[in-house]
């Protein structure tokens, strides 16, 4: 085993490995929150809103107004899908509507790859100003962007935590998720509440797209499939607590990088989200048959 | 419940005219061939081809010298060959066929082979096994092809190697994995992973770095591919430590900061990967302020372009020290780099990269073939071109180090002899010249004797 | 007796259609379709395997590609470290992987619906980053059989009867078939109907007797068995495996195509196969960019999701016989 002086410059880079986790991580839960969607697209919608954003760069358009695109094209897809295939789906459980949501990530990976071709000797990569800033932490320095990502994660749990449980909005958008019919009958105005639902989820998808495009890199696959590694912290959450998957994702990320210097397990440390989210789920259902509420097709 | 975007029956429509259209394709595939299936796709949001065209060459360079009759079109049968890239999403080597391709019809255009034109069928692979030998089975049942020129791919040679040796073909590719170097029907114009590689930790050697980490993808190979720098720095004295990273990278810092770590401050991080992980690494790596703490960063010549250069910024001036395989664009003005120039602006539209080593070596090969072909007389069949292939001897490309040739071989590595590069301010300069790969590398220490003196000779 | 004399003409087709494929597609196929028919075949097992899970039982796995990697690792494994016949080979991959999958899948039978379903990715991403740092099996030395540091990889061997590319087409379709059979006997007796009781309501089936958590296993542990088979033959196929060709997203992409092809029916099986392997044969060799077929799936998988769960093996029937009643009724208004 390494010294612990081997370790200390990990534990920087596995909190804001952490804060990336987190912010799909937060993410998914608090769009499975307001809409009973595990949205997998998640990292699909907002890759393509950062290459969105790239390609605005790229002619010179401003960086405020690329992110502003980028963030209004998430939202606007997001918001779309939701709009025409929540109410087809919405009498379906779970499984099905985050399997018709691989549907819409396919479709956006197939469209990513085809506009923005991989060219031979091009990488792509954006950087945002926050990138230049920070400060040490011993040998190690840490960007305003890394800080602002786990901040961003702290902050989208309290405030999203805080909107669910405390205002009508929140609460009505987590009875739709609970049952559509009965909170219609209600006199929930379902359309409504659920197009907020989704309009939120497709900004906060935005903007962790461009934060994760600059923190790990402008790659359609890494980006899209960002959030099966993601999905780790989700499943300890299981899928209900917002604070809990903002912890796992942090532990995760930290436990991965951990393993960085251990030379024995160091080819093996990309197995971390996986294996601590298979354990996790075991361990949590011992007891008792892990269902959702309603999961019938 | 609200119906889906289709009706059922479009979906059925959809399916049926594919099922009708593929079983007329099939029982047609035996007599009908395939088009040229050059991707020619460049997408609006790509950036112009990186802005190296700063050499003094004049505009108006006519590409006419490619061909042996100027301004007079092949109309002849046509000479087919093929060539296998890979492409998906992440890695793509389709500019170096498209680059073959655009001097083909250069060559087409300017009198062909004796009055024949060149048709190139170039087919795509998603490193796929099963696809790249059924890749190889459509240019030659289908397409007839009577030589390769251009293949770039990860596995391809792996793959099809005991193919083209059965058959007879001697294939003239960029090569990436160890059968394109160590078999005999296979000689390629650069040096792949393993002897780029070399020459970065060469490098780093003569400039008496105490440690060597050597970091590469995780991709077919590594063995093969580190067995070379663990011999230099075996004989050097120096210790190196190998290490693999899983592709793509989603976490840069960690792997930066393990590899500053093993190196230590007076030792040298030598990378393996391709421009978009290699690029985020070191990204990382200036990000956490960590550039500086080693005493040099070394990379294999994928990192050699003028794009990584301006990505980087100026941190990296004289401290990233890139193997360059192929002769450099922006510093050498002679009339083949003029032509290659002339003939990627005329008719490498195709080519998205523009101006860089993948657009080179695509150019060199077709160079060599053209070269070959013009030696042949009679008939173009499998054994004639083949043969003419083999028999390239000394042949200046004018974007080597060194004379290129084919020979009989049991290995092939022509190209063994490389320059090094620094990024300076948003280019690659040259910071030290043409140098031989050392021949502690036991490959290239059996090629040589095998080749004999033909492998050492520099080029004029 | 009308019925038997259905089933018997049903499955007279079924016979010739096969006859067809085993001796018509080698002789006017290219050798390029005949190597894509291969994969066809070896994927129409997987889909099958798939099917079971997802339309006989209702268990949603999103690391079959996984499984498949299973198999073909222990299939490379014994083929290089021995010198068995090869449906032994098969055989022996098949059992192996069974064992693996129920291994792993046993814990995660006491998880339901999306839970399930996201286990087995997580369970498939450990899978494909072990393998990444493994590797397949290369003729090397050791219990994994890899060697880094070969120059010339050995290519993994084909049965004596079956080395040439149409021989092997024909003996995967001959596999594929018994796979085929296989499940359906299973359809046919008592598996069959718990795992439709288990479909339809697990409380009820519970309720009525029915050892669900057992029916649940043998599912998982049938599917696991002919993926590994599958594995097996895709070894010989392609001759050279290497990690970087089973990533995590083809698994994701491999539920799509079993959802369009239809989970339910055995020729929804055969649909998937064709939509993963063949189209992107057709489209590669005509030039067109496979994105687009990633995209056509993406549409396909919330087609189906919408509107028709059966998928495109129960629709194109349909749709053909309401076709025809069109036809009929427009004969009729003319007539």
């Amino acid at each position: 085993m390494p010294p612990w002086s081997d370790f200390e410059p990990f534990i920087v880079s596995g909190l804001a490995l952490g804060g990336v986790y987190a912010l799909s991580g937060v993410g998914l839960v608090v769009l499975y929150r307001a809409t009973g969607v595990l949205y997998l697209a998640f990292g699909a919608v907002g890759a393509m809103g950062a290459l969105i954003a790239w390609s605005l760069m790229q002619a010179g358009a401003p960086g405020w107004l690329s992110w502003l695109v980028c963030v209004a094209f998430a939202a606007a897809v997001t918001l779309g899908y939701g709009v025409v295939f929540g109410p087809a789906l919405a009498a379906r459980g779970p499984l099905i509507k985050a399997v018709a949501t691989i549907g819409l990530t396919l479709i956006l990976y197939g469209a990513m790859d085809l506009l923005w071709t991989t060219s031979g000797g091009e990488a792509r990569s954006i950087t945002l100003p926050t990138d230049n800033g920070g400060f040490s932490i011993g040998q190690i320095q840490v960007n305003w962007t890394q800080v602002i990502a786990l901040a961003a994660g702290v902050v989208i749990t309290a405030a999203t935590g805080a909107f669910l449980r405390y205002t009508k909005l929140g609460t009505a958008m987590r009875a739709m998720a609970n049952d559509r019919e009965i909170t219609a009958t209600l006199g929930v105005p379902v359309r409504r509440v659920e197009a907020a639902a989704w309009l939120g989820c497709g900004v906060l998808a935005g903007v962790a797209g461009l934060l994760l495009a600059d923190l790990v890199a402008l790659d359609a696959t890494t980006l899209t499939f960002l959030v099966i590694s993601s999905l780790a912290a989700v499943l300890i959450a299981r899928l209900r607590s917002i604070a809990l998957a903002f912890a796992a994702a942090i532990a995760v990320g930290l436990l991965h990088d951990l393993l960085t210097p251990i030379t024995s397990l160091t080819n093996y440390r990309d197995m971390t989200p996986f294996v601590i989210a298979a354990v996790g789920l075991l361990v949590l259902s011992r007891h008792q048959v892990l269902a959702q509420s309603r999961e019938e097709s | 419940m609200s119906r889906g975007i289709f009706a059922p029956s479009a979906r059925t429509m959809v399916v049926l005219a594919a099922a009708a259209l593929a079983v007329g394709t099939g029982a047609a595939g035996c007599s009908s061939s395939s088009s040229s299936s050059s991707s020619s796709s460049t997408s609006a949001s790509t950036p112009p081809p990186s802005a190296s065209s700063a050499s003094s060459a004049p505009a108006t360079v006519s590409t006419s010298s490619c061909g042996t009759n100027p301004g007079v079109a092949a109309t002849g049968t046509p000479i087919a060959l093929g060539a296998i890239a890979t492409n998906q999403p992440g890695t793509s080597f389709t500019d170096i066929p498209n680059m073959a391709a655009a001097y083909f019809a250069c060559v087409n255009a300017n009198g062909g082979i004796n009055g024949h034109p060149i048709k190139l069928y170039i087919e795509t692979e998603q490193t796929n096994p099963a696809q790249i030998a059924a890749d190889a089975k459509q240019l030659v049942d289908t397409d007839h092809v009577v030589g390769i020129v251009g293949n770039t791919s990860i596995i391809e040679c792996s793959v099809d190697s005991s193919y083209w040796q059965k058959l007879g073909f001697y294939i003239i590719d960029s090569g990436i994995a160890p059968e394109c170097y160590g078999t005999p029907n296979s000689a390629a114009v650069n040096m792949g992973p393993r002897y780029s590689s070399d020459g970065a930790v060469q490098y780093a050697l003569s400039q008496h770095v105490s440690k060597i980490v050597f970091d590469q993808s995780n991709v077919p190979g590594t063995g093969y591919i580190a067995a070379g720098p663990s011999a230099l720095a075996a004989a050097a004295g120096v210790p190196i430590v190998q290490l693999t990273e899983n592709v793509p990278i989603s976490d840069a810092d960690s792997v930066a900061i393990k590899e500053v770590d093993d190196a230590g401050p007076n030792g040298a991080v030598v990378l393996n990967f391709t421009p978009p992980e290699a690029l985020i690494i070191l990204q990382a790596a200036q990000k956490l302020g960590l550039e500086d703490h080693v005493k040099l960063w070394g990379c294999s010549t994928p990192c050699n372009t003028d794009f990584l250069a301006t990505s980087l910024g100026p941190k990296w001036n004289n401290k990233l020290f890139v193997n360059a395989e192929l002769l450099p664009p922006d510093v050498t003005n002679t009339p083949t780099m003029n032509l290659y120039e002339a003939i990627l602006k005329q008719y490498g539209s195709a080519v998205s990269g523009g101006i860089g080593s993948f657009s080179q070596m695509g150019f060199t090969e077709a160079e060599i073939a053209v070269h070959a072909l013009e030696s042949v007389t009679g008939a173009y069949t499998v054994a004639s071109v083949n043969a003419a292939f083999k028999a390239v001897s000394n042949f200046s490309t004018g974007m080597l180090c060194q004379l290129w040739s084919y020979g009989s071989s049991p290995t092939h590595i022509p190209n063994n002899e490389d320059s090094t590069v620094t990024p300076d301010n948003g280019k690659m300069v040259t910071a030290q010249g043409c140098t031989l790969i050392s021949a502690v590398d036991p490959q290239i220490a059996a090629y040589r004797s095998a080749a004999g003196t033909a492998a050492l000779e520099p080029a004029s | 007796m009308r019925a038997d004399r259905t089933q018997l003409i049903r499955w007279g087709v079924v016979a010739a259609l096969v006859l067809f494929v085993l001796f018509g597609f080698p002789a006017f196929l290219s050798l390029y379709y005949v190597d894509a028919m291969t994969q066809v075949a070896i994927y129409s097992m997987v889909a099958l395997a798939l099917g079971i899970l997802v339309g006989r039982v209702g268990l949603v796995s999103l690391g079959q590609v996984a499984v498949l990697a299973i198999g073909a690792w222990v299939a490379a494994r014994l083929l290089f470290a021995t010198t068995q016949p090869y449906p032994l080979v098969l055989l022996e991959a098949g059992l192996i992987t069974m064992v693996a999958g129920t291994l792993i899948g046993l814990p995660a039978l006491r998880l339901r619906g999306l839970y399930l379903a996201l286990i087995t990715l997580m369970l498939a991403g450990a899978i494909t980053v072990v393998l990444a740092t493994v590797n397949f099996p290369n003729g090397g030395h050791g219990f994994l059989g890899y060697n880094g540091g070969l120059i010339h990889i050995p290519p993994i061997r084909r049965p004596s009867v079956a080395a040439g590319d149409p021989a092997y087409f024909r003996y995967s379709v001959i596999v594929a078939v018994l796979m085929f059979l296989l499940v359906l006997a299973h359809i046919r007796t008592r598996p069959g109907r718990a795992w439709a009781a288990i479909r339809q309501s697990e409380p009820a089936a519970l309720a009525a007797g029915i050892n669900t958590w057992l029916y649940k296993l043998w599912a998982f542990a049938l599917a696991s068995f002919i993926t590994g088979v599958a594995g097996g033959v895709l070894a010989g196929a392609v001759h050279y495996l290497y990690s970087i060709g089973f990533p995590t997203q083809d698994s994701i992409t491999l539920l799509a195509v079993v959802l369009m092809g239809g989970a339910y029916s055995l020729w929804g099986a055969v649909v998937a196969a064709l939509l993963y392997q063949f189209l992107p044969a057709l489209l590669n060799n005509w030039g067109v960019s496979a994105d687009w077929l990633i995209i056509l799936f993406g549409l396909g998988v919330v087609q189906v999701l919408t509107t028709a769960p059966a998928g495109l093996a129960d629709q194109v029937p349909r749709d053909l016989a309401r076709l025809g009643r069109l036809l009929m009724r427009l004969r009729g208004d003319t007539g």
